[in-house]
């Protein structure tokens, strides 16, 4: 019986130990299911491109066409692309959901508001870029020379993100790995000079550009959007090292990681021009003009796809790959919406719309009011009053009377009804959308049109509270302002038109005004206006910073333009006695006036603070450069808090 | 038995759920800090929310700063912990030159502290008289810290007590290159805003800045009657 088991017991031991061994050999060699190999990432172009593709998405704006979509990690570290903070400056005011008033009012821009540390972008990209040298031994030289050169743009074009809105920050080139002896000193890098870091940009783009693939891409980094990324820092880095200088108390540190010698200006200028000419003279893009209607034509310059020659760079998104975003259904006017919410959430400020010239050249105030201020100027139709104004304002919003998707933006805030008795008019405006002037609330009312249904409405939210809607990158297709379809319009990194303004401002800056007038009027000739309509003689800078205000309106300029010309606290100063920090509406009333042929049913413009705004917008010193979060410097003490933190 | 038993576990959840919310919550800080940004001993006049001090305390592991806002008055308060804390001006922050100095804040049940800064400007002497619907203000200014020039000098009309840079239904100003002795008054004169005729009443007050720094410092705003 024992002797039985004794043999049972061996047998099985030994099946046993014959089942381990014979498996030993593969068992521990078999390559993984789940997890991907360093040498297998490196190695595959297609496993490298998606990796791309993920450090693209996460370059940071402060605007986009998303929402905030990577804050996962912690909220400095990822990017902040934010299309509603086109609501927050002065172009344009928050019209929709009344949850976010606050964007019309507030009282002062925090201090970490533009801040940006991710350096958790920075390292992926040195680990890519080290791990494709190690690991990357069967890609072919072109290939690997492109990616490094393609990850080496996208790790340029994030410190020029980071020293614009944090001045000088930790240049790190290579992972850093802790060796756990306990001090971890050595990893802790000290803050570049600011001009360190432009002169870093400027020396990776001289780098890379010849090395960079993509040749016609305007999804990836070619040659030509590296040039437009030099264009644009250097061009930043001259006015910082020009305008900082000249303020009456030059924002600056003891280390130089706020604020650029004056006698760098010059350079920076030099480099910026040349970097733009080469772009403009390579003729590998063109100013869009595919279609004769001129306001049409600037909005497709931005927002068509096919056939652009002029977008460098953009951030694409694809209906098809359900790659998509939702800008045209919060933002389409509210009268032609085709959701049965949102809309209508960004909408221009007149203060926008009155810095488009005439197309003859003068200034753009609205003629709304008689030279002595005594009466209206009356219109037969709404849309009247911007008649011969720079076609660039149709292209970028949809003013009263414009259309949209082919249908008629109609807009009217109420009736003004004169009383003779009191030799004045009357103001009533209806309570509801699409209103008529009549009926049982008004017995007096001739059942016309009171309130149009895209407003503007002085308190209705999701309805114009400025009198305009936004055009520039709202999508004109079938259904795309319908959250089931939703729009896949891309958002723009770098155009020509910026090239053609950067070229510019730096010309003027050089002393050769010829050449920036000839920029400048080449750019405008596009928005309708003449040939050579600015001349060496009539060019200014105030000209130039209006033309960049007016071409690229909801494109991520305007604040970061104000801030290297160092003008910023003075345009948003906070006062409400100042008409640049208020936002103003326009809003249309038709006439009743009857006996009176030449007024009556006509249309007036009454021009006021945007009923919904309310505080000022308030730019303080301490804005020019954000604050660096406490938890960093407590990581770090080698680093030193910005001027007036 | 088995009832007892019941009880017995229903009993100790009880007591587990009262002592462990006992546990978790912290005491709410019941030391109060109160002091006022001076000069010479008088408090200065600033802009409502406009000046920041900072409050640090080493020690613990969470080290970040606990701003104090100074009112339009210059005095400030807050609700702390008994302990031991540094109290830092806020670099290029108020209208005073930039002292690193920390001032060592010891708070057990209240302190008050005052904190002496170095103002660019203070304001010596103001009056107001209306004519009409002019108001003219006279100032006297006095360079204390002579390392930033001045930029201009503002008078401000208001309806409340806050009025400032921000906060005012009129205001004029003289830029500092019309100002050529400053030992000699300053007049400032402006028109009373319809709005504020109406009242009887408004509150003046005088703003003078320093170049290449925000803030301005102000007189305590004074009540004018019409």
């Amino acid at each position: 019986m024992n002797a039985m088991k004794r043999i049972y017991q061996l047998a099985i031991l030994g099946v046993l130990s014959l089942t381990f061994t014979s498996c030993t050999k593969d068992w521990l060699e078999r390559t993984p299911k789940n997890i991907i190999l360093e040498e297998q990432v490196w190695n595959d172009p297609k496993q490298i491109t998606s990796l791309l593709a993920n450090y693209y998405d996460r370059l940071p704006t402060d605007m986009g066409l998303t929402d905030q979509n990577h804050n996962s990690i912690d909220d400095n570290q990822e990017r902040q692309a934010q299309w509603r903070r086109m609501a927050d400056y002065d172009d344009a005011m928050w019209s929709g959901s009344t949850n976010e008033d606050g964007r019309n009012n507030i009282v002062n821009y925090p201090f970490d508001r533009w801040r940006v540390w991710n350096y958790s972008l920075i390292r992926d990209i040195n680990l890519a870029l080290e791990h494709i040298e190690t690991y990357g031994v069967d890609l072919n030289a072109e290939e690997k020379t492109s990616f490094l050169a393609e990850l080496r743009f996208l790790r340029a074009y994030n410190y020029f993100e980071l020293v614009k809105r944090m001045g000088g920050v930790p240049l790190v080139t290579t992972q850093l790995i802790y060796d756990y002896s306990g001090d971890p000193s050595y990893m802790q890098a000290a803050r570049a000079k600011e001009e360190e870091v432009y002169d870093f940009i400027a020396s990776e783009v001289d780098a890379i550009k010849d090395q960079l693939g993509n040749d016609g891409s305007q999804t990836r980094a070619n040659k030509y959007t590296a040039l437009a990324l030099k264009s644009r820092a250097m061009l930043y880095a001259g006015s910082l090292a020009k305008y900082n200088n000249a303020m009456g108390g030059p924002i600056t540190t003891a280390g130089g990681e706020v604020g650029i010698p004056a006698s760098r200006a010059q350079e920076y200028y030099e480099k910026s021009l040349a970097a733009s000419q080469e772009i403009i003279n390579s003729g590998a893009y063109a100013l869009y003009q595919n279609n004769p209607d001129l306001g049409e034509n600037f909005y497709d310059a931005i927002v068509r796809k096919t056939g652009n020659s002029e977008v460098i760079f953009a951030w694409d998104f694809l209906s098809s790959k359900d790659k998509r975003h939702g800008f045209a259904y919060d933002n389409i006017p509210r009268s032609i919406r085709e959701d049965n919410l949102s809309s209508s959430n960004i909408t221009p400020s007149l203060n926008l719309v009155e810095r488009y010239e005439y197309l003859d050249g003068s200034s753009g105030e609205l003629k709304i009011r008689t030279a002595d201020n005594s009466d209206f100027i009356y219109y037969d139709e709404v849309a009247d009053v911007f008649a011969n104004k720079d076609a660039r304002l149709y292209g970028t919003v949809i003013y009263p009377g414009a259309s949209f998707k082919g249908l008629t933006v109609q807009m009217q805030a109420g009736v003004l009804v004169w009383n003779a008795s009191s030799n004045s008019y009357q103001t009533i405006e209806g309570a509801d959308l699409g209103a008529t002037w009549g009926g049982e609330d008004y017995p007096n009312g001739d059942g016309k049109l009171l309130t149009a249904a895209g407003g503007p409405h002085r308190s209705i939210m999701e309805v114009s509270n400025t009198g305009f809607y936004l055009r520039k990158y709202v999508d004109s297709g079938p259904g795309t302002s319908t959250r089931g379809i939703r729009s896949d319009v891309w958002w723009v990194w770098f155009r020509l038109g910026e090239i053609y303004l950067n070229a510019t401002e730096a010309a003027l800056e050089l002393g050769r005004d010829a050449d920036a007038a000839g920029y400048l009027s080449t750019l405008r000739e596009r928005a309708g206006f003449g040939e050579h309509s600015v001349t060496a003689a009539t060019i200014t800078m105030e000209r130039v910073r209006n033309e960049r205000r007016v071409e690229l309106a909801f494109e991520d300029h305007r604040v970061w333009d104000l801030k290297r010309w160092r003008i910023a606290h003075e345009v948003w100063n906070g006062s409400s006695n100042n008409p640049d920090a208020v936002v103003y509406a326009l809003y249309p009333y038709r006439v009743v006036r009857p006996g009176d042929a030449t007024r009556d049913g006509k249309y007036v413009f009454v021009k006021m603070v945007a009923p919904r705004f309310r505080a000022p917008r308030f730019f303080q010193m301490g804005n020019y450069y954000s604050s660096i979060d406490q938890s960093v410097i407590n990581n770090n003490p080698k680093i030193v808090r910005n001027p007036f933190h | 038995m088995k009832i007892n038993k019941y009880l017995y576990s229903l009993l100790s959840i009880a007591v587990i759920m009262v002592m462990g919310c006992e546990k978790d919550n912290y005491e709410e800080p019941t030391s109060t800090l109160t002091g006022r940004v001076v000069y010479q001993g008088e408090p200065l006049g600033l802009r409502s929310g406009g000046v920041q001090l900072e409050l640090w305390q080493h020690g613990y592991d969470l080290f970040s700063k606990i701003p104090v806002h100074v009112d339009q008055d210059g005095s400030f308060s807050a609700r702390l912990f008994d302990g031991d804390y540094k109290l830092v001006l806020l670099r290029g922050n108020g209208p005073w030159a930039d002292n690193t100095d920390s001032l060592d804040v010891h708070v057990k049940g209240s302190a008050t502290v005052d904190v002496p800064v170095d103002p660019y400007f203070v304001i010596t002497n103001h009056a107001f008289q209306r004519n009409g619907d002019q108001l003219t203000a006279t100032i006297s200014i006095q360079q204390v810290n002579t390392s930033r020039s001045l930029e201009r000098v503002r008078l401000y009309l208001g309806q409340t007590m806050i009025v400032d840079q921000n906060n005012s239904a009129n205001t004029v100003e003289v830029l500092a290159a019309d100002i050529t002795d400053l030992s000699q008054p300053i007049t400032l004169t402006t028109t009373i805003p319809a709005s504020l005729a109406s009242k009887g009443y408004l509150f003046a007050r005088i703003g003078v800045k320093a170049n290449g720094v925000a803030e301005y410092i102000y007189s305590h705003p004074e009540q004018v009657a019409l």
